[in-house]
């Protein structure tokens, strides 16, 4: 790579948490890299030093207790969760949307914190972490807060972190665990690719959820949709929410077509 | 910085330059060129190697990530006695044309095998989704996976070629 930067490695939290803050914006955070050695690569990303984070030891910690919920460590891969048997009987919704993502050499790489760290608007893993009430644990050199996935997008490319801050944990309550769902991503293969539009729906205690990526400068979701709707109902709340672009991928127009198609393909699989 | 790791089962010691990828260190540094560098964004595959036993993008891993780690490339495929299963049902279904897939396309059959010692065709597609061939159109590549997991005809179904 023609980009030159310092790579720190740091083996405990406090360590990383000193390295963020002495560095600020200079400094990137290094999980998968899936995301941010192409994005050096292709200059877009231009850091003096690059916090590999793999190195803590809770990094790829992954754990259920009826407690706590789920807790996903910052460097638990989209194949952990995969491969977790936990995760694919009491939260399938994650495995729905990483089975989706990208091809099996970047899911044995890439992260869940990493995919909505970047806040694309065509995250996967947002998605189920939206409909299941997830929370970011956030740490700093001043401690932790944690944050509603709900509120953590800003933007396309953009969170409530602040400089200096590490998503370091991933919590999704145990009063989540079993809710059930569908995703349905359109891409231009069947394979590997970017979404073009992604429409999970999933069934939660207060009525129906849809959480939609591609399709706003965030990932969306709408929650509280009266179960007994037919898709054209549901369909027509969802539309109220999305606000979708033209872009090389596709236009606004048939990314909207295709969230209403999506909405009428899955609901009768969710309502069964 | 100065990294240990071990590629094929051989221990190396080596600087590495802190912003070179995995892929550049195993071709430049340790001369090991059977690794492809495709698009080098981790979308094609053509630099797949396994990184303690699972494949992973060698364009997307920093040399300085590897330390410590165990890489095997498609230089440590074959054995003493020569080619591995995998690269010979290759070679029968002529699952090669231009073979610069080829060596990141083994490297996925074998991590699929291990998983699923007798993959259907949807099995088989689904494991190389990350590796790109721009010749074969795919159906010799699937054939010979069949073929090494005893599900083929035994002499390659070549009448769409």
């Amino acid at each position: 790579m023609v980009h030159e930067f310092q790579y720190r490695a740091p083996s405990s939290r406090p360590e990383l948490l000193a390295l963020l803050q002495e560095h600020g914006t200079s400094a990137k955070v290094l999980a998968g890299g899936t995301d941010l050695l192409p994005n050096i690569r292709m200059g877009i990303a231009k850091p003096a030093y690059v916090v590999d984070c793999k190195r803590l030891p809770e990094a790829d910690r992954l754990v259920f207790s009826p407690s706590e919920g789920l807790r996903i460590g910052h460097g638990v891969t989209i194949s952990a969760i995969l491969r977790d048997r936990t995760v694919r009987e009491r939260f399938p919704l994650l495995a729905e949307a990483a089975h989706e993502l990208a091809s099996h050499q970047v899911r044995n790489r890439a992260t869940v914190a990493g995919n909505v760290v970047n806040a694309s608007p065509c995250s996967d893993m947002a998605l189920p972490l939206l409909c299941l009430d997830a929370e970011a644990v956030l740490a700093s050199v001043s401690g932790e807060r944690t944050v509603s996935f709900r509120e953590f997008f800003t933007g396309p490319k953009a969170t409530v972190m602040k400089p200096g801050e590490f998503l370091a944990e991933i919590r999704v309550p145990a009063a989540a665990a079993d809710r059930k769902g569908r995703y349905a991503k359109l891409k231009r293969v069947k394979g590997h690719d970017l979404g073009i539009v992604g429409v999970l729906l999933a069934s939660a205690p207060d009525g129906l959820r849809a959480a939609v990526s591609s399709a706003a400068p965030t990932p969306v979701l709408v929650s509280g949709i009266d179960a007994s709707l037919d898709a054209q109902a549901v369909d027509a709340l969802v539309q109220k929410a999305i606000k979708p672009i033209d872009d090389v991928r596709c236009t606004a127009e048939y990314r909207r077509y295709m969230v209403g198609a999506f909405i009428r393909r899955l609901l009768p699989e969710v309502n069964r | 910085m100065t990294i240990t790791l071990t590629v094929n089962g051989v221990p190396y010691t080596r600087d590495a330059a802190e912003n070179k990828t995995l892929l550049h260190f195993l071709r430049e540094d340790l001369g090991l060129t059977g690794t492809k560098e495709g698009c080098g964004m981790g979308e094609c595959g053509a630099c797949t190697v396994f990184l303690n036993g699972r494949t992973v993008n060698s364009c997307c891993v920093l040399a300085v990530e590897a330390d410590g780690a165990s890489i095997e490339t498609i230089e440590g495929e074959a054995g003493p006695a020569g080619l591995s299963e995998i690269q010979k049902a290759f070679d029968r279904n002529h699952a090669v044309q231009c073979g610069f897939c080829t060596p990141g396309m083994i490297l996925s059959v074998k991590e699929l095998l291990k998983a699923k010692p007798k993959p259907t065709v949807a099995e088989i597609k689904e494991a190389i989704e990350g590796n790109f061939c721009r010749c074969t159109g795919y159906e010799q590549i699937v054939e010979a996976v069949l073929d090494v997991t005893g599900q083929g005809t035994g002499k390659g179904r070549l009448d769409h070629v």
